[in-house]
């Protein structure tokens, strides 16, 4: 292989590697997160959800969080509902 | 009789025509050959380099420059696949027409001619397409696997340390969470009974992502004695899937329903694709 086809090898390797490396990607960067702890209280009351009462309304003053009926999923079961 | 002779087909410029482009094709597929190995030779270090360097968690920019290498090869496949229609197949249609019958004496001497160059033009093509996927595999392999088992330990390693460290947000008494979750889900506080939102961490949430290629690194063994084992061997890969599983459900205990009927999936799948 001559000197000159090998150059233009490796300027073809270097920009694609470069541009493979600068790309950005399709939504962006990963952002890394710490583990959390949310809750989400009755915005009426104050009141938490308790886990007898369901989670689909506040047990005290009847706020209803959300409309949807809870089937069964990997952690939220059908008893969850109020 | 001697008129004969004199009135049989001879044809010369076609034999030389023949050997002329039979060297041609070969000198092609040579020079396509060598730039795709010096290619790929330069390549190789370079992709295993950025796939080091990448930070992405799934090694995002490793995979746009293999992109963009399986591309220069492809587009190499395509220049002979088009070479081989218009200088090889088409001249071989287009010599035969102009030939006496492949039954008479001298039309059967050119037509074997035809279809030894024919032949030997494929199998040269097909060299080349063996070499191609050679390097495909090559590039494909460059960079090796990243080390999902070290990440995970990791990660394990940080819950057990954060475990502890949570309080109920609408009371403030500790919480501990009862086991690794992949994705947000209620944790009761013990004292006050309120359902906390627990939101796992980024590294935690990936490992559910990998856990089915962890799971293949760790019983990587077994599906490689059932691809080496002549004639395949059905219990082998059974026993690779059956493992496999269930080192995906040590990992992620919660999606064991499931992917229990995904191994059902696979298991026949593989069954039917045997029976065909």
């Amino acid at each position: 292989m001559s000197q000159e086809e090998n150059k233009r090898t490796l300027t073809y390797l270097e920009r694609l590697k470069q541009k493979a490396a600068t790309q950005e990607n399709y939504g962006g960067e990963v952002v890394k997160e710490d583990a959390k702890m949310k809750v989400r209280d009755c915005p009426e009351c104050g009141a938490g959800r308790a886990y007898q009462h369901g989670l689909t309304a506040c047990a005290y003053c009847g706020f209803v969080f959300m409309d949807v009926k809870l089937t069964d999923g990997v952690h939220i079961k059908k008893e969850n509902n109020s | 009789m001697f008129s004969l002779f004199q009135k049989k087909y001879n044809n010369p410029a076609l034999l030389e025509k023949i050997r002329e482009t039979q060297e041609r094709w070969f000198t092609f597929l040579g020079k396509l050959e060598a730039r795709m190995e010096e290619m790929s030779t330069a390549a190789i270090p370079e992709l295993r380099d950025l796939f080091n360097q990448d930070n992405d968690p799934y090694k995002r920019a490793h995979g746009h420059m293999l992109q963009g290498l399986l591309g220069q090869i492809n587009q190499m496949r395509h220049k002979a696949n088009e070479a081989r229609e218009e200088n090889i197949f088409c001249f071989v249609s287009a010599a035969e027409a102009t030939l006496p019958a492949i039954t008479s004496n001298a039309g059967q001497e050119y037509h074997n001619a035809l279809y030894a160059f024919r032949m030997a033009c494929s199998d040269r093509y097909h060299l080349f397409d063996e070499k191609l996927n050679h390097h495909i595999t090559l590039l494909q392999k460059a960079a090796g696997e990243q080390d999902l088992e070290a990440i995970y330990r990791e990660e394990l390693t940080i819950f057990e340390n954060i475990r502890d460290k949570f309080s109920c947000k609408q009371c403030g008494g500790n919480i501990t969470i009862p086991q690794m979750f992949f994705i947000a889900t209620y944790v009761n506080c013990p004292f006050c009974k309120t359902q906390n939102t627990f939101m796992p961490s980024t590294g935690a949430q990936l490992v559910l992502h990998q856990a089915r290629s962890l799971a293949e690194q760790r019983t990587a063994h077994l599906l490689h004695a059932y691809e080496e084992s002549v004639p395949k061997n059905e219990t082998l890969y059974k026993q690779y899937l059956r493992a496999m599983f269930d080192e995906w459900n040590k990992i992620v205990p919660d999606m064991a329903g499931e992917n229990e009927k995904f191994y059902q999936r696979l298991l026949n799948d593989h069954l039917i694709n045997k029976l065909k």
